[in-house]
């Protein structure tokens, strides 16, 4: 049964056509520029980059998420635009979230009831339910409707949230990244399932950024680099090689994008002073480190590593990989399920954050909001979180010794040119990259043996991140050891005296920047050894 | 910036208005809703409030002193909201808390010492009962994950039948069975004017304010319950455990609660007991959350908001007596229930933004309908 649409649309060749296609934030950053891109049905399209490569963006646009800065979104019935995922939904077109939107206490049943519902109808439960069991039926995809679906297992909820989408009829189906959830076996009935779609007709979009998936299932690549397209080939007529290429970039006649960032001639720069401070003692120690995930049991797989002193040890690849947990189990914010980890032969496993900065860590956090700061505390407040108890901050009977600490802050806001009106401003006052610069000179004040630096330029301007890049190079060559974890390839690539690429939990290969071709590093954070 | 100093940690809302001059807008607001209500009722609101005012502050002889010693207790039933609230959780336990601090201020007549010892070893007595009591929520939210908005409300419940028990048949005075025995004269609060309710158990709230204040703002203990309380996850990373800072607040405003019921036994002539019923004590613990609310829970600004709503209890009970049809003292708790009302205000405005983008965006959904743009 081919509905009008559906002969219309084979007819005209594609279902969908985003036409210059670009998204600027109200922060000014350029998501996604100058887009093309068609998509047919009967067409599995894997979309491929980067973190902050534009991938989610783009696919926000197509259904109705985001509206577009410019260009235009072109079915054969003429442009189209979307008020509401609701109305992109009535078109055909549906997304599968990373993260999952499902009411937790909630079967099957009743979430995808609630998503059909409209306000003030009574939920039409058995209906749904009848519904649902046909598409199982049909599609194979079978999934508990009993159970409230925090109980499923996350591949389950994975298969509801995607029957919740089929059960509106949709032609074209956008899944983000859904296979970082899922077990290799559930990969595979995915996989299957998304064949039998294609071979209805239905148009596919799969974001990923695993090279092997690419392979496996798309018939189309297209790849995207900082918000461009830089790359739509069939399949068929391109090499893993090439498209590791193509996402990590490398003269792909994108010149202009490039300008702002460091530029690869840094690259050498920076290793040779590496290689000019000889390397110190062994600082950190990691053997065997197994730590769980949030969703994932194991996040981290049996990792060991060593960092030493007057280096910077970079850990590379795409977020999601392990890294947020690493660093987690390393700053006693997450427990570990196995190994060890030693700063200077003591162990860390197992203390609070509190007794491991004793020992000399200093930690630059991932998300200076939620971790890094307390937004309504002052400059002051916040220049001593975790040092609120050393001695020269707190005098007898717990009394904060706000004298001194003003002074401290003073100092701070001078030597990291902290733009700030004064130690008493509150934090949420200042910019991105002046909170970071506190963050840091507040951990640098402990004077640490190591510093575990995560993500530490993101979402900063390019002065505020070469600021802090500089510092981390100043703190290596004083003799200290660093840990950078960052998503910013160019950024570990230039810093780092040695780098991991994390994929999966566990690392891919270690070894000196300039021993690495950016297609080999590619192709392992895209999880192929090669 | 030493002005500000005063009234550090109260922060700025979405209004952009001064937080005290928010709380001042909320009374006056009250007492319109209020006039409004009088009006339509047929009563004369002008010579209510008038009649109110001059009972709250008309003397320094009887008015003024009443209005203080009213606010007493709810200087310290607020300070038990404001630090849980500090902290990052709603306690509204403090009614149960001050029952059970009371009972266990009125133990100390069995007790003989002599003045100033009979009066400190109860009012030890009654912080530590108020104390311990909070315990039991602090302990069932760190082993068990109950909400203390729920476990506090509960608790509020057996303290008062516990506390109704304890009136009838254990602390009961044999001769008259409808109060406990009476505390005697060597642990009663000094009455500081003569002729009026005002005790010596003003030094206490004001003392313990006080001391809040500067254990929240000038401690690295007080700094860790506030970091908590605004963002745990980077208290966590700060190294500060959350256990500690819940164990720590909760136990805090217990011994705030457990005070408030020693000054409402110890400190309140003339009967210097708990009468069957609880009459002096009910609804002290609910009431110190609205005046928690309007001081913007710093300790310094519920001074300042327990003195008004002690005037408006003092006054209250002056305007259901004045003229030839006056007005009944349930007015007074119609203008409370007000302001509480108004000081939440500050979050409609917040909202009224949202409500019209979502208004225009409906707008602009049906704009197309009509005719195409560019």
């Amino acid at each position: 049964m081919i509905s009008a649409g559906a002969r219309e649309r084979k007819r005209d060749g594609y279902f969908l056509r985003a036409e210059g296609i670009t998204k600027v934030y109200a922060d000014g950053t350029v998501a996604v520029r100058d887009v093309t891109l068609e998509l047919r049905p009967g067409e599995i399209v894997g979309l491929l980059g980067e973190n902050g490569a534009g991938k989610t963006t783009l696919t926000k646009i197509l259904s109705g998420l985001l509206p577009p800065t410019r260009g235009r979104v072109v079915s054969p019935r003429g442009p189209v635009r979307f008020g509401s995922p609701r109305e992109a939904l009535d078109f055909g077109i549906g997304m599968v979230h990373q993260h999952f939107a499902l009411v937790g206490t909630f079967t099957a049943v009743e979430n995808v009831a609630l998503s059909h519902e409209r306000p003030l109808a009574p939920l039409a439960l058995a209906a749904t339910r009848a519904g649902l069991e046909r598409l199982m039926a049909e599609s194979g995809l079978k999934v508990p409707l009993d159970v409230p679906v925090e109980k499923l297992a996350v591949g389950e909820q994975q298969r509801v949230e995607i029957l919740k989408v089929l059960s509106r009829e949709v032609e074209l189906l956008i899944l983000d990244e859904p296979t970082s959830v899922l077990t290799p076996l559930e990969v595979d009935e995915l996989f299957a399932f998304l064949r039998r779609l294609r071979g209805e007709g239905k148009s596919i979009v799969l974001i990923t950024h695993k090279l092997r998936e690419v392979g496996a299932i798309t018939d189309r690549v297209v790849v995207l680099r900082k918000g461009a397209l830089v790359g739509d080939v069939r399949t068929a007529d391109v090499t893993k090689e090439e498209l590791a290429q193509l996402m990590v970039g490398r003269a792909v006649g994108t010149r202009a994008a490039r300008a702002v960032e460091l530029s690869t001639e840094e690259i050498p720069a920076h290793a040779a002073h590496g290689a000019a401070a000889a390397r110190g003692p062994g600082v950190l120690h990691v053997e065997g480190l197994t730590v769980p995930g949030d969703t994932k049991p194991v996040a981290v797989h049996d990792l060991s590593f060593d960092v030493y002193a007057g280096e910077i040890f970079g850990i590379a690849g795409v977020e999601g990989n392990g890294q947020s947990e690493l660093v987690e189990a390393l700053t006693g914010l997450r427990p570990a399920l196995k190994g060890t980890a030693t700063i200077h032969g003591r162990n860390i496993l197992g203390l609070d954050p509190r007794q491991i900065y004793r020992l000399g860590v200093a930690h630059i956090p991932e998300d200076r909001w939620r971790l890094g700061l307390v937004l309504p505390f002052t400059l002051a407040e916040n220049a001593i979180l975790g040092v609120h108890r050393w001695p020269q901050f707190r005098g007898p009977f717990s009394v904060l010794r706000w004298g001194k600490i003003h002074a401290h802050v003073r100092s701070l806001i001078e030597r990291f040119e902290i733009q700030a009106t004064g130690p008493g401003a509150p934090a949420r006052s200042l910019s991105g990259g002046n909170q970071q610069k506190l963050i840091v000179g507040r951990e640098l004040a402990k004077d640490p043996a190591i510093v575990i630096a995560s993500q530490p330029t993101r979402g900063l301007d390019v002065g505020a991140a070469q600021y802090i890049r500089d510092i981390l190079v100043e703190m290596r060559d004083r003799g200290r050891a660093i840990l950078l974890v960052s998503a910013d390839l160019d950024e570990v690539l230039a810093l780092s005296d040695r780098v991991a690429i994390m994929y999966e939990g566990r690392f891919m290969g270690v070894a000196r920047p300039e021993e690495l071709s950016r297609e080999r590093i590619g192709m392992l954070m895209g999880g192929v050894r090669g | 910036m030493r002005e500000g100093r005063l009234l550090r940690g109260v922060h700025r809302t979405h209004t952009g208005v001064h937080p005290a001059l928010e709380s001042v807008l909320a009374a006056i607001l009250g007492l319109l809703v209020g006039a409004v209500i009088m009006l339509l009722w047929g009563y004369d609101p002008w010579q209510a409030y008038w009649a109110l005012l001059k009972g709250a502050f008309g003397g320094f002889g009887y008015e003024i002193p009443t209005s203080v010693a009213r606010g007493v207790p709810l200087i310290l039933t607020a300070l038990t909201f404001s630090i849980c609230l500090r902290a990052g959780m709603f306690n509204i336990g403090a009614e149960g808390q001050m029952y059970v601090g009371a009972a266990a201020a009125v133990t100390v007549a069995y007790l003989r010492l002599p003045y100033p010892w009979h009066l400190l070893v109860g009012v030890l007595l009654a912080a530590a009962a108020g104390a311990i009591w909070s315990l039991g929520p602090a302990l069932l939210k760190l082993t068990r994950g109950v909400s203390e908005v729920i476990s506090t409300i509960m608790f509020n419940w057996i303290s008062r039948f516990l506390v109704f028990y304890l009136v009838a048949y254990v602390l009961v005075d044999p001769r008259q069975a409808q109060r406990t025995v009476r505390i005697p004269f060597s642990a009663r609060f000094p009455i500081l004017v003569p002729g009026t309710d005002l005790s010596a158990a003003v030094y206490m709230a004001l003392g313990f304010a006080l001391l809040v204040y500067f254990l929240l703002w000038h401690t690295a203990v007080g700094y860790e319950v506030r970091a908590a309380g605004l963002n745990p996850t980077a208290a966590r990373y700060g190294g500060i455990s959350i256990r500690r800072t819940v164990l720590l607040s909760f136990a805090l405003g217990g011994v705030a609660a457990g005070l408030a019921g020693a000054a409402t036994t110890m400190g309140l002539p003339p009967t210097y007991a708990i009468i069957s019923g609880l009459p002096d004590l009910m609804n002290l613990g609910f009431d110190g959350m609205a005046v928690a609310m309007v001081g913007r829970n710093h300790p310094i600004g519920i001074l300042f908001a327990a003195l008004f709503f002690g005037g408006l209890n003092a006054g209250g009970r002056v305007m259901q007596f004045y003229g030839e049809n006056p007005v009944p003292l349930e007015m007074v708790r119609v203008v409370m229930g007000t302001i509480v009302l108004a000081m939440a205000i500050p979050e409609l405005v917040r909202i009224f933004p949202a409500l019209v983008r979502a208004g225009r965006a409906l707008v602009r959904r049906a704009g197309p309908a009509q005719g195409e743009e560019a």
